[in-house]
């Protein structure tokens, strides 16, 4: 395969703040492209000085809804983030996982019904 | 019309207390309305937010709503945090900066929101905490802002300010809206008319999200609850009749007598708190795909 093209969300996005569900989509919709061309592709978060779960859901976590688990492994690469922001990206990724394998049940989940109040 | 409010802390009597104003208020239209404090003698700061949400309805109504009989002691604490400078008052300078002050923003405003974390994170009044906390705390508190943004539609904007308290080595610090809330999110997404706690619990189980379209999502409450355990602080989530809370204890929710209109969180940690938030060792790349 060809050598790894590098996504800079910092310039991507024009900020260093990854925080928005739009930015988020951002990512996602170049990342998603690229991935379906069979192309390689490192994310690099490189001067990033915010991240949260919100924005990894919709740059990454998404991902699990166009492609398998090792597409994305083969594919994927992510760099420049501190050991803590992997860990946030690890449950964001597991989370989606699960969301995609099951989607339905997942959202019903043990809801109970209570017709008595309010 | 004139309504008496009592002392207002960040606990179930004081969100009651709020939300019994917008019971009595609701249907409220270009009306003169009169809060009057003279049985306040102690408000949490803090709870400027929420009971802002509560003003926020008033005013979109076009009532002119107004604060009177304010005991020194409250007043000093609502022109300090500058809550009282939304109904024209001067501001009091914190000169112990231990103050984050009560800011309306826009739902879209999540850049300046952390522009305003920057600011008063620093205030000679807020004790220095670890690197960990510090960041963990203000991604926490971006996690319920954005949340807000999405979730609530609320056009009336966001609500949020903080305090210090250095005797307690504690600081809260409470976001608010004027949104749909918890409760009906869940509804229209589940299409089941639950309650205002069982919609809270929903939304906290982790992958629980009720954001359109079809991405996951739902980590940013399990994330909050997660921290909030390590630190040894304090989360509520108060939403329509849900007055939720969670510490190390354990957690529970209590049914208000009131509805709250809108959603509000408020976020206590420990400052003193020096864990490294980091749980496993360094994770390659392929542990994470």
């Amino acid at each position: 395969m060809s050598e790894s093209i590098k996504i800079k969300v910092t310039d991507l996005i024009g900020s260093p703040l990854c925080i928005s569900a739009e930015d988020g989509q951002k990512i996602f919709d170049k990342v998603e492209k690229l991935l379906k061309e069979g192309k390689l592709v490192t994310i690099s978060f490189e001067n990033v000085t915010m991240l949260i779960s919100l924005f990894l859901n919709m740059a990454i976590g998404q991902l699990y809804g166009s492609f398998s688990e090792d597409t994305v492994r083969t594919q994927l690469k992510v760099e420049g983030l501190s050991s803590d922001d992997r860990e946030l990206l690890k449950r964001v990724v597991d989370n989606a996982k699960k969301y995609y394998a099951n989607k339905a049940s997942y959202d019903d989940a043990w809801l109970e019904e209570d017709e008595n109040e309010e | 019309m004139e309504l008496n409010l009592g002392t207002i802390r960040s606990d179930l009597s004081g969100f009651n207390t709020i939300s019994n104003i917008a019971k009595q208020t609701k249907d409220s239209f270009l009306n003169s309305i009169e809060l009057n404090f003279s049985y306040c003698s102690f408000f949490e700061a803090n709870m400027a937010a929420p009971l802002y949400s509560v003003i926020a309805r008033l005013r979109d109504e076009l009532n002119d709503v107004s604060i009177n009989n304010m005991q020194s002691s409250v007043e000093t604490i609502l022109r300090k945090n500058r809550f009282l400078t939304v109904f024209n008052q001067p501001k009091l300078s914190d000169y112990n900066q231990t103050t984050l002050p009560f800011k309306i923003f826009k739902l879209t405003a999540g850049e300046q929101f952390n522009d305003y974390l920057n600011r008063y994170m620093k205030g000679k009044g807020i004790p220095t905490m670890s690197k960990a906390l510090t960041k963990r705390f203000r991604q926490s508190l971006l996690e319920i802002f954005l949340n807000a943004a999405i979730h609530s539609e609320s056009g009336l904007g966001i609500f949020v300010c903080g305090q210090f308290y250095p005797q307690k080595h504690r600081l809260d610090f409470t976001i608010s809206d004027a949104g749909i809330g918890i409760r009906e999110n869940v509804r229209r997404y589940t299409r089941r008319k639950v309650n205002s706690c069982n919609a809270i619990k929903w939304a906290l189980a982790e992958g629980h999200t009720t954001k359109s379209g079809s991405q996951p999502g739902g980590l940013g409450l399990k994330l909050l609850k997660d921290f909030v355990q390590r630190n040894k602080g304090k989360l509520q989530i108060v939403s329509n009749f849900g007055y939720y809370e969670f510490d190390a204890d354990g957690d529970f929710c209590d049914k208000m007598d009131y509805s709250f209109p809108g959603t509000c969180v408020n976020l206590e940690i420990n400052t003193t708190d020096t864990s490294s938030y980091c749980l496993s060792s360094e994770l390659n790349g392929n542990d994470i795909f």
